[in-house]
């Protein structure tokens, strides 16, 4: 009996399910392109606009599409040496600190994971509890001026990130995840510890330290905060506090007051943004894959 | 003893954890020496351990203005409004990612959606000032060729968290996204096959496979973002807001504040007292919610 009332109701399920079907892809497929229309747009106001010239930005604003075109922002944003000094000092410290980050933070994580290590769960609390009770702004201010002198050096930008406690759990999920034996022949066969990891093991999470190495070096980057807190001398300021600088419009002047002529506020924060998300942007189809990947290791340790 | 004896026997292990260890140490452990100032009146010359001990009259201070309330609550109701956007658009993507059959579109979609979570803050507010600004901005722009009034959103407070709910989706449902289409492709076929086979249509392998397996992964990161959710997001706001004092009332946060009261007061004692204020709320956060969750889904609970 219920056998066939199965079949009896087939056809016209049949029946409807194209349409039902073909009604959800379409509101997949349009708010999808939707979403990912607005997270291009922004992109391209300011690219777009970066290369209108001064006096359309003034008159029309932004614009999709500008209504004169120029270079004069660049060409204004390049004529003294401030951009280059500060692409310099991003440059040093995304490299000094995602080289050392990578190290530091593989080396941690391997005791961490390491499973004749009696401690690691203890070493893993450690690591996790300034995560949830804030160590402080005044007392990490302290630190850094007071105690170790670093206001207004690279030690400064660097140092305090060198240990991502997010990134060091992304390297001991996949160490786990390596068989044991690996360890055991090479005690075997009379390796210590020190060359097990870095003569067997780093080689074998290559994969993992270029996609923790891509976050670190996106961290340091972006980052403004150690900048904001630290980095008074302008010949020190990494390429976000410049930005920042010229987004508050009276710093621009003070900045650029130098330079001689007046210039072109809006569109120098423009070419400014431009300058300085450039090299993601350009990077971004070769490196995007391996973020999804590290998020694909996190997400399966969880 | 068992400690010195076990670290001696892997001296060789231990020894590699050397560096982490000594950043860790430094740069989260030792600041946490700043926390006495929030019961000492800091003096410069004299540093943390000088300066003399005044019981708790910095917190008389800062509980007696009634600023704390106000920042406390647009810490929590604007980090509410966030992980709700956030987690709720990002669970949308990934399960309408999923359903792209097309795998190059699918590709290209996930590149797109990811590439706001590339971009500083700051980048992030030029672009808000390029839609929002008051007489340059598109959307004026726009209101005013409809013949509507322009709106000067930078003085329009209410409006904020609504906006920055948006900045911060914007920004992050699609880095989340890609966590939870990850979990996604780790269901196994076999549960969508067999559903097939009785007849499930695809709202119904959505709604009764997917998302139940989604719900671990979830919760996860909601109980990450509960954790923090008296943590304001600084470099968001202080990018995007700055120091505009007319939009503090609805976007000032206990992070913004701690900090103007250090680098624009250059009062470090209350400055500790809001923070140490702000760390144990954020303990007592988590120990509440983890207890919660572990009477609820044992298998979701974060200790």
């Amino acid at each position: 009996m219920e056998k066939n009332l199965k079949i009896a109701s087939s056809p016209t399920a049949r029946n409807e399910k194209p349409f039902l079907e073909h009604f959800l892809s379409f509101i997949i497929y349009s708010v999808l392109l939707l979403f990912a229309i607005a997270c291009l747009l922004p992109f391209w106001i300011v690219f777009i606009d970066s290369f209108a010239t001064e006096s359309s930005l003034i008159q029309d604003g932004f614009q999709l599409w500008p209504s004169h075109f120029g270079l004069e922002a660049y060409r204004y944003l390049f004529m003294g040496n401030q951009v280059l000094s500060s692409y310099g000092v991003t440059l040093i410290v995304t490299g000094v600190g995602t080289v050392v980050a990578l190290w530091v933070t593989a080396t941690f994580a391997y005791v961490l994971a390491h499973p004749k290590i009696k401690y690691n769960n203890l070493l893993s609390m450690m690591t996790y509890i300034p995560m949830v009770f804030g160590t402080g702004l005044v007392g990490f201010y302290l630190l850094i001026v007071n105690w170790l002198h670093l206001k207004d050096t690279f030690w400064a930008l660097i140092l305090p990130y060198l240990v991502n406690p997010f990134l060091a759990f992304i390297f001991v999920s996949f160490y786990r995840s390596l068989p044991y034996e690996i360890n055991e022949s090479a005690t075997v066969d009379g390796a210590n510890e020190w060359r097990i990891f870095f003569q067997i093991v780093r080689p074998i999470v290559t994969p993992v330290m270029v996609t923790v190495g891509l976050f670190y070096a996106l961290q340091y980057w972006n980052d403004w905060w150690l900048g904001l807190l630290f980095i008074d001398n302008s010949d020190l300021y990494p390429l976000q506090i410049l930005l920042r600088q010229l987004l508050g419009s009276a710093d621009a002047l003070r900045l650029t007051a130098s330079y001689g002529i007046s210039p072109p506020s809006t569109g120098l924060k423009l070419a400014m943004v431009i300058v300085t998300i450039g090299p993601i942007i350009f990077a971004y189809p070769f490196i995007q894959k391996y973020f999804v990947k590290g998020l694909t290791i996190g997400a399966v340790k969880g | 003893m068992s400690l010195i004896r076990e670290i001696y026997k892997h001296r060789y292990i231990y020894s590699l954890a050397i560096p982490g260890l000594l950043i860790l140490f430094v740069f989260s452990y030792l600041p946490l020496a700043g926390h006495l100032l929030a019961f000492k009146r800091f003096e410069q010359a004299k540093g943390i351990w000088g300066s003399p001990w005044v019981g708790f009259e910095n917190f008389r201070f800062f509980f007696g203005n009634p600023d704390w309330i106000h920042i406390t609550w647009n810490t929590v109701y604007l980090n509410s409004f966030f992980l709700i956007a956030e987690i709720g658009i990002a669970t949308l993507l990934a399960l309408f990612l999923n359903e792209v059959r097309h795998a190059l579109f699918k590709r290209f979609l996930q590149s797109v959606v990811f590439l706001p979570y590339f971009i500083s803050w700051l980048v992030v507010s030029l672009m808000v000032f390029g839609i929002l600004g008051n007489t340059d901005g598109i959307v004026n722009h726009l209101l005013i060729k409809t013949g509507i009034d322009q709106v000067d959103w930078y003085q329009t407070p209410w409006i904020w968290p609504m906006i920055l709910t948006v900045i911060r989706a914007w920004k992050n449902a699609g880095y989340l996204s890609i966590i939870l289409l990850a979990a996604i492709t780790g269901i196994s076929g076999e549960y969508y096959e067999s559903a097939k086979i009785d007849g499930a249509t695809r709202l119904q392998q959505i709604t009764k496979i997917t998302l139940p397996l989604l719900r671990p992964t979830i919760i996860v990161l909601t109980l990450l973002g509960i954790g923090r959710i008296f943590y304001g997001d600084f470099g968001m706001i202080y990018a995007i807001i700055q120091d505009n004092g007319v939009l503090f009332s609805s976007t000032d946060v206990i992070d913004t504040y701690s900090y103007r009261a250090l680098r624009q007061l250059g009062d470090f004692s209350m400055s500790s007292a809001i923070v140490l204020y702000q760390s144990m709320m954020g303990l007592v956060t988590i120990l509440i919610f983890n207890t919660i969750v572990r009477k609820i889904d044992k298998d979701s609970r974060l200790f």
